[in-house]
Parts: structure tokens; C-alpha cells; sequence
């Protein structure tokens, strides 16, 4: 794969340097690999390749009992099971018309919104080195992380792959503690989420490193079909939960936070402000939820089927927009299942973001982008 | 998620045509309008109208849905294919206006022999890879792509297309479904 050379690197008769970056790196945030062509320091052209990580997960879903994929969707989206699994099951439930009980949709959303929270964490930590911040922010990000995913392993029993989330409603029921330690963990990651704003946002060595770096026009942003915090930072009001919302989500107060100038920083700061909504839904949540209820419904099917027909259920993952293509032609398992993976569009974005930046700016870049390599590769 | 709209997919109710009443109060009319001069068919599906266009016009169309001002389908979702067998196989197009905010299915029907397809990125950029990552998996040939290499799967393996159903699967994989039924009749 060797560029063709620019008009000036042919009149001094230097050669632009290809240079590899992963796909074992930290900075490539898992197995990704990209070939920058640079002149000097600058980035002349981007090359990603994926792929590492493909399993099949899509095909290995026809095989199985619906119930079976629950595992495979907590694994494409392994830093916010909870809001892969949900993707997946509405998919199934709108298919087989099964009403999920309130309470058990309300504590969907508590979870929902508790994974973005954690996923963003990871984000900041992670982003933290990317700039060269380095230790700092991934302590204090992982000690909150931490408080939420000790939480999770209390009400699931796992740390990452939780397969809660059953069709119909939920596994088993919450523990009697739920909402005290809810509130408890929310507290924590307040008080993380005003660490990082005081350590990071107003820093003038991280904006100088940040802002005006790796822009995306809104324009454009759209027509890579990006979404999540990386599209609302170039300023478009793109959010599911807002758009056609599911669950509860219009049943509570918050805003959607966009930016305005589609950078680095941006996209950090959507992400930080994003996370004080979560706080905010969450609290909504506690408050409206019933203490003692159904959590599935009263008459399950043994074998769940569902009739022929198709859907695609979209749903607003910490990443961006996860969305379920599920086909049936009857019977207990997909005919066909798709999964819209957030990172896979965001990350065709990354050419044209990083073209004509620093080799140091392409990595920060990459990392606002925010990408899990086994939601893109599948 | 609203539930509300009858499912008329299912199989009691048998061809599309029984369908055509239900599309009114959808975004179907519109789109019909837009897509004037092109013969295309819709059908409801669960949530969204599935819009059936030819294979020749299809570009033609998508172009049209997409500058269409009361339409303005600016946002590729996702683009994908379906191998129904014997009946050849179905790309699909998941399209989503961001600023009127509606979505739209646009399924294109490809017969076995002759798996090409005009590519989309002349609309939308986001096609690119997902063009790239269909063609691999089912085998279908994108003309035009600019830059038709594979996404996921290993170059070596560029006539292996994993996602048909006539791709077998290894002996552990079929292993997992066993028991469970799957198959026509399900569980004794």
C-alpha cells in the first residue's frame, strides 16, 4: 500500500514516510492497526484496517435460541453490555409482542444509563493518556469505574457480561438494596465527574492540545452516518433516546448536549456534560420506580418464537446510535441479525479528521473517537 | 417503542397488495411522489415502510429520497443484505432523516446469477464500508466502489462468504443450537 507521492515531495525528492501504528498498541485502544503516510510531522493520508476481532457473532446468532444471543450481544459491546443486550432483546420483544413490565423497563434505564456512565469513564481515563496526561485521570477514572462495576457484579453477578436483561424483562430481581446503593454510587461518580472537569476541561496545556484539533463539519458528520457524543460535538442534535425514544426516556427531564465546533475538545466535553444527564435520568428514575413489582411478564412461553416479519430497533449506546436489524421467518431464532455497530461508522470518519494533523494529533484523535474494537469488528 | 401499528407482514395475511390501505397514514404517499417514474412497491413492516425499488433505478432513487426537501433522508442508518435462498438475495437500506426525523427501509431484490449492485457511496460516504463488509460476506459486487478491498475478513479468504446460508458452519457451532429445536417444527 504505498502512496503516491506529493507534488512537493517529488520536487525535493524526499518520500513520504509510511508508518505503521498497531494493531498491538495501547494508543490504539485494541487490536486496530493504521498506516499514516506522513511528510515530516504531518499526516498525508490514513489507512485503517480492521477486522482483528471478528468472530462471526452475527452468524453465530442464526444458530442459536434467542435466548442464547443474549451472550454474544453482551461481547460485541463488551464497555456497555447492558446497552447492547437491551438493543438486541427489544428487537426480539417487539418482534414476539411481549410487554415488558414498568418496573422492570425502569430499572432497563437505570442500568442503561449507569453503563454510559462507566463507559465514559473509561473514556476519560483512556483519553487522558492518549494526550499525555498520563496516570492521573486513569486512577481517578478507574476508581469511580470501579464503584459502578462493583455495583453491576451485585445485581448480575458479572463485572462485563452481565446477560441481565432476559426477553420479557429481567433475569431475577434487583437486590433489596438497589436504590441505596445507587444513589451511593451516583454520589461517587458526581464527585468523579467534577474531578475531571476541574482536572482536565479548563487546563490550558490539554485545551491548547485539544481544541481546533481533528475537526468534523456537521456536513459531513452526518453523511458518514456518525453518531453518538462524536456527531452532537459537531453540533447536530442527533439522539435516539430524544429522537424516537424507547424505554422511559420520555418520561424524564434532561437535555441533549451538543457542541459546537466538532473538535477534540468537543467531543471530550460532550461526553463530561453527557455524563451530568446521566446522574440526572438516573435520579428521575430512582424516584418514579416502583419498590416491589413484576419484573417479566405474567405468561411466558417456554419456547419463545416470533412470527415472521422484520425489524430494526435502534437504540442510543454510549457510543453512538447501536442499532438491531433482526429477521425472522418464524421459529426460535434469527433468520437473519444485523448489528449497526456506532464505532464502525465513527471510525470512517477518522481519515478525514486526521488528515493534515500531527502524527501525536492523529492518536488524540482517534481516541476522542472513542471506538470498542469488538463493536466495529463484530 | 410503539407497538400499536397491526403487523401486517405476517402470513395469514399473505400477498403485500392487502398491505396497500395501512400505507396512507404513512410516509408512504410521500415517498411514492418523490419516487415518481420509478416503480417501486411498499409494504409495512413492523416499525418502519419497506419500500421495494429495482435494482437499475436504485441509486436514481436513493438519490431522489435523499434531496427530496420534504423527505430529506440524509442519514444512512445501515446497509446490509439478506440471502433468502433460492429467491436471491435482498440488500437493505436503513435511512433516517435527521431533520424531520422519520425512517425509511429501501430493499433492493438481487437474483443468484447476477449478484451487482451499483454502490451508494455516490449518495451517502457512510456506505463505503459498509458496502465493503456486505460484499465480502455475501458475495455481492458493488460496481463503482472506490475502494473495494475487504473490511473485515482476511484478503486470502475473498471467495469465502461467511453470511450465506449455504456457508457451512463448523461441527461446534452447529453443536450449540442442538436440542434447542430450532428448526421448523421446534421442540417435540
Amino acid at each position: 500500500m504505498v502512496a503516491e507521492p506529493s507534488e512537493r515531495a517529488r520536487e525535493f525528492e524526499t518520500q513520504d514516510l509510511l508508518l505503521n501504528v498497531g494493531p498491538q498498541h495501547p494508543s490504539t485502544h485494541g487490536v486496530f492497526r493504521m498506516v499514516l503516510s506522513v511528510d515530516g510531522e504531518v499526516v498525508k493520508d490514513v489507512i485503517p484496517y480492521i477486522g482483528y476481532l471478528h468472530r462471526g457473532a452475527e452468524k453465530l446468532c442464526e444458530t442459536m435460541d434467542y435466548r442464547q444471543g443474549i451472550g454474544f450481544m453482551d461481547r460485541t459491546e463488551y464497555l456497555a453490555a447492558f446497552n447492547a443486550e437491551l438493543s438486541y432483546l427489544m428487537a426480539v420483544e417487539t418482534l414476539a409482542e411481549l410487554e415488558v413490565p414498568e418496573r422492570a423497563q425502569w430499572i432497563r434505564m437505570i442500568l442503561c444509563e449507569l453503563n454510559r456512565l462507566s463507559s465514559h469513564f473509561m473514556f476519560l481515563g483512556a483519553f487522558g493518556i492518549d494526550v499525555g496526561v498520563f496516570a492521573t485521570p486513569f486512577i481517578y477514572a478507574w476508581r469511580e469505574r470501579e464503584a459502578l462495576i462493583d455495583l453491576f457484579e451485585e445485581i448480575s453477578g458479572d463485572r462485563m457480561m452481565y446477560a441481565y436483561f432476559r426477553p420479557g424483562g429481567l433475569a431475577w430481581d434487583v437486590p433489596q438494596n438497589f436504590k441505596q446503593r445507587v444513589e451511593e454510587v451516583l454520589k461517587s461518580s458526581e464527585q468523579g465527574i467534577k474531578d475531571f472537569d476541574g482536572l482536565l476541561t479548563n487546563d490550558e496545556i490539554f485545551r491548547a492540545r485539544t481544541q481546533g484539533v481533528g475537526v468534523i463539519s456537521a456536513a459531513d458528520a452526518i453523511d458518514y452516518g456518525m453518531s453518538g457524543p462524536s456527531i452532537r460535538a459537531s453540533g447536530v442534535p442527533l439522539d435516539v433516546r430524544r429522537d424516537e425514544p424507547y424505554l422511559k426516556y420520555d418520561e424524564v427531564e434532561w437535555d441533549v448536549i451538543t457542541g459546537s465546533n466538532g473538535d477534540v475538545f468537543d467531543r471530550y466535553y460532550c461526553r463530561l456534560l453527557e455524563m451530568r444527564e446521566s446522574v440526572k435520568i438516573v435520579r428521575q428514575c430512582l424516584e418514579r420506580m416502583a419498590d416491589t413489582g413484576p419484573i417479566m411478564p405474567e405468561k411466558m412461553p417456554r419456547m419463545l418464537r416470533t412470527p415472521p416479519g422484520e425489524v430494526y430497533i435502534r437504540t442510543e449506546a454510549p457510543r453512538g446510535e447501536y442499532g438491531i436489524y433482526l429477521v425472522s421467518k418464524g421459529g426460535n431464532r434469527p433468520y437473519r441479525l444485523k448489528v449497526r455497530s456506532a464505532c464502525l461508522s465513527n471510525l470512517q470518519a477518522l481519515r478525514d479528521m486526521s488528515v493534515g494533523q500531527y502524527v501525536a494529533d492523529a492518536i488524540i484523535v482517534l481516541g476522542s473517537i472513542d471506538i470498542v474494537l469488538s463493536e466495529v469488528d463484530r | 417503542m410503539t407497538n400499536d401499528t397491526p403487523d401486517t407482514t405476517g402470513a395469514a395475511n399473505g400477498d403485500a397488495a392487502v398491505a396497500a390501505p395501512d400505507l396512507s397514514a404513512t410516509i408512504w404517499p410521500e415517498v411514492d411522489r418523490a419516487l415518481s417514474g420509478i416503480t417501486a412497491t411498499a409494504e409495512k413492516a413492523v416499525l418502519d415502510v419497506i419500500v421495494f425499488i429495482p435494482r437499475d433505478e436504485i441509486i436514481d432513487g436513493l438519490r431522489r429520497l435523499k434531496n427530496d426537501e420534504t423527505l430529506a433522508f440524509d442519514y444512512l442508518r445501515s446497509l446490509t443484505a439478506v440471502d433468502q435462498e433460492e429467491a436471491g438475495m435482498e440488500v437493505v437500506y436503513h435511512l433516517y432523516s435527521t431533520t424531520r426525523r422519520h425512517n425509511l427501509t429501501v430493499k433492493v431484490a438481487l437474483d443468484n446469477d447476477d449478484l451487482t449492485i451499483d454502490t451508494a457511496t455516490v449518495v451517502w460516504k457512510a456506505a463505503n464500508w459498509l458496502e465493503r463488509e456486505t460484499a465480502e460476506m455475501f458475495g455481492i459486487r458493488f460496481n463503482d466502489h472506490p475502494d473495494p478491498r475487504t473490511l473485515l475478513m482476511p484478503e486470502d479468504m475473498a471467495d469465502t462468504f461467511p453470511l450465506r446460508k449455504s456457508h457451512p458452519l463448523q461441527e461446534i457451532e452447529i453443536l450449540q443450537g442442538e436440542g434447542m429445536g430450532y428448526g421448523e417444527e421446534g421442540p417435540a
